[in-house]
């Protein structure tokens, strides 16, 4: 008895400082006087990596941040999670870092599944949830308070393309490739939504599987149907898949790529050269572009990751976390959720490597602008079309 | 276009005996469905694009390279994982695949990452030739059509006519009547897992160039592989690759007439054959006494 007495007690303090600790994690309010806790998360292992380093990308502009002296004397800590694109794996990424880590807020995150895993609760907990990496309609409509949506919706992107397509390069005969989920399905209401304005229809609209290794008969379907261009909305290997395809049955079509393929360098070397003469939509500058941030982000990444190849995505990821230093800037001294809200929910044209975002309270999808790229020489950046919007914009008649 | 259509689909379905081959021949001698296959080849591939990318070293050198590790990597999967498995069942055994395939992976994405790269093989696939008006064959198909052709030859002489391949056949009809013969069971399958491997890597290579290398490239190719086995049966090698054209047809039927039904054909054929036949279309269906 006495034995089992003296076990309880070492029990019980053990239990006191679990429970304790819990507590103190859980009321962590993301900051304290010497830093701000943001986060990322994403694949970084698994076939959908390529995807993941987008959540990489912040740590570029927390080191420049803190190197610049924090933000109000606050250093920004940047912590980045592997989810393995699983939205079971994102809720239990997300709770470790709110609960255990006690951040303030989130920038980025991808993956369309993952992210509606968790908008909830980071939504229950009121946590911040900026520049999610992922263009879903339902984050931004009804208005959640604490996402704001940067990433333009595929179907503003597929719309300004296909206007592009018409308009510009005269091409009446237009086909679509798509993927059979949410993120394809959104593309073709984009390109019908403008075709129909045009009083036209794509000659083919063909959906397929993203794993799907061979899309002869898709791209013998496209070649019959008489498309003059055709709109890809696939993974890379797919887009790959496709044109190569096209080379073998003499099929050269103007082919238009969704800008999750704007990953120039990435896809002049995986499709063997084929991807020069693509056209692709941009929600970033080109990585080797010379505006002065831009230089600076390359230099800091050169500086702080270099083991980083900087690709599109990963530039993405520095560009998604500007408007939130920029909105915690604004914030002022006396941080806290409501502040760091009240200053997102102020940004007006704020631009950094993106194009120009506007947050309200009413509206929190910041953008719908697209650059144009042509695909060049060794996967070099040919632009056809600067920052554009979408005048039918759904979103925006609300 | 009907002819492309046909050209096209018997095309990607050799490619996919071609694969099934190589489920086939470890399943032929030990009755168990190698799950690990496609990342074998996946492996077996990424150890090419080395040699090929970074040592760039000429194909053919890389090719050899590539077999003999395929080799080696498919008599140590079965040394180090299948044969300490004490007393296994075959659901144990298949579970044991399952694993490997997950290392496999793990080691990839480890070594190569997961961005996707691109592979290229000598027998482009824009090199094109009119063989009639309207239908084109590129090199790359023409080396699948060889390779299946040869593979399929040899294989159908070694197990009938070898002592190997006789072994082979005999070990899976029945393992213990088998060792009492004087047949080394354990250097049989050895053989089998590193046979299979490198014809799995053949086979992969081929995959490769047509699209990207990546860890899990190989998945969806062993899927309709092993579609392919089924529908021709497990046992034939005949049949595989009447399987694998078969599938490779109706695939590319459905993809032009009724896209959205493709991607299912392959595994309403599985479901519908093990219904019908389940031993497959050409293979003999073996009834063992309890």
């Amino acid at each position: 008895m006495a034995k089992k007495r003296f076990l309880i007690f070492p029990f019980m303090v053990v239990l006191f400082i679990f429970v304790m600790s819990a507590v103190s994690y859980g009321a962590a309010p993301g900051f304290d006087d010497k830093e701000i806790r943001i986060a990322s998360w994403g694949p970084m292992t698994g076939p959908a990596a390529p995807w993941g380093t987008v959540n990489r990308g912040p740590a570029v502009i927390c080191a420049i941040v803190n190197e610049e002296g924090g933000i109000h004397g606050r250093k920004l800590k940047h912590f980045a999670r592997d989810d393995q694109y699983n939205p079971a794996q994102t809720k239990v990424v997300v709770k470790e870092l709110v609960e255990k880590q006690g951040v303030f807020a989130f920038v980025a995150g991808t993956g369309s599944a993952c992210g509606m895993a968790v908008k909830d609760y980071m939504a229950e907990n009121k946590i911040i949830w900026v520049a999610p990496a992922i263009s879903v309609k339902e984050l931004i409509s009804p208005v959640n308070p604490y996402i704001f949506a940067l990433m333009p919706l595929y179907e503003d992107e597929a719309s300004i393309l296909t206007k592009y397509v018409v308009d510009k390069m005269k091409i009446k005969e237009i086909g679509v490739l798509y993927q059979n989920d949410a993120f394809g399905k959104a593309a073709l209401d984009g390109i019908r939504q403008r075709l129909a304005k045009n009083n036209m229809k794509a000659v083919a609209e063909i959906p397929i599987e993203a794993t799907d290794k061979d899309l002869s008969s898709y791209i013998l379907k496209l070649k019959n149907s008489g498309a003059k261009a055709v709109m890809m909305w696939l993974t890379p290997s797919a887009a790959v898949i496709a044109l190569k395809t096209a080379a073998t049955v003499n099929y050269k079509p103007e082919w238009v790529a969704s800008e999750t393929l704007s990953d120039l360098g990435l896809m002049h070397r995986i499709s063997g050269g084929l991807w020069e003469g693509v056209i692709t939509g941009a929600f970033v500058l080109p990585p080797e572009s010379q505006h002065p941030l831009m230089v600076k982000y390359r230099n800091a990444s050169t500086k702080y990751t270099p083991e980083e190849r900087q690709s599109l995505f990963y530039m993405a990821g520095n560009m998604f976390t500007e408007p939130l230093v920029d909105a915690l800037k604004r914030a002022g001294k006396n941080l806290s959720t409501e502040a760091a809200l009240k200053a997102l929910n102020s940004t007006k044209n704020f631009q950094g490597i993106g194009p120009k975002v506007t947050w309200t309270s009413n509206q929190h999808q910041g953008t719908d602008s697209i650059q144009i790229w042509r695909c060049g020489p060794n996967g070099s950046t040919i632009l056809l079309q600067d920052w554009t919007s979408n005048e039918l914009a759904t979103w925006k008649k609300k | 276009m009907f002819g492309q259509l046909i050209m096209e689909g018997l095309a990607i379905g050799i490619c996919y005996a071609l694969f099934g081959i190589a489920v086939v021949i470890i399943y032929k001698t030990s009755e168990v469905v190698n799950f690990a296959q496609g990342e074998m080849a996946m492996l077996s591939t990424f150890v090419a694009f080395q040699i090929l990318t970074i040592y760039q070293w000429p194909f053919w050198m890389a090719f050899i390279g590539t077999m003999i590790f395929a080799v080696l990597l498919g008599i140590f999967i079965e040394f180090a994982f299948l044969r300490p498995a004490k007393d296994p069942s075959l659901l144990g055994l298949i579970v044991i695949t399952l694993g490997a395939e997950m290392l496999l992976m793990g080691v990839a994405g480890w070594k190569w990452g997961a961005e996707q790269k691109e592979f290229s093989l000598p027998f482009s696939f824009s090199n094109t030739h009119e063989l009639f008006k309207g239908v084109i064959i590129n090199d790359w198909t023409i080396a699948v059509f060889i390779t299946a052709a040869f593979l399929m030859i040899f294989l159908f002489l070694f197990f009938r006519y070898t002592k190997l391949g006789v072994a082979m056949r005999a070990t899976q009809q029945n393992q213990h009547a088998a060792r009492i013969m004087g047949i080394r069971v354990e250097r049989v399958f050895s053989f089998a897992w590193g046979f299979s491997s490198m014809i799995g890597a053949i086979a992969a290579m081929f995959f490769a160039a047509r699209s990207t290398v990546d860890p899990a490239f190989m998945m969806e190719p062993f899927l309709r592989a092993f579609a392919a086995a089924v529908l021709g049966g497990l046992m034939s090698i005949p049949g595989v690759v009447i399987g694998g054209a078969i599938l490779g047809l109706l695939e590319n039927m459905f993809g032009y007439f009724w896209p959205e039904w493709k991607p299912i054909v392959a595994f309403l054929v599985i479901i519908v054959v093990l219904c019908i036949r389940p031993s497959g279309l050409f293979a003999k269906h073996y009834v063992k006494k309890v």
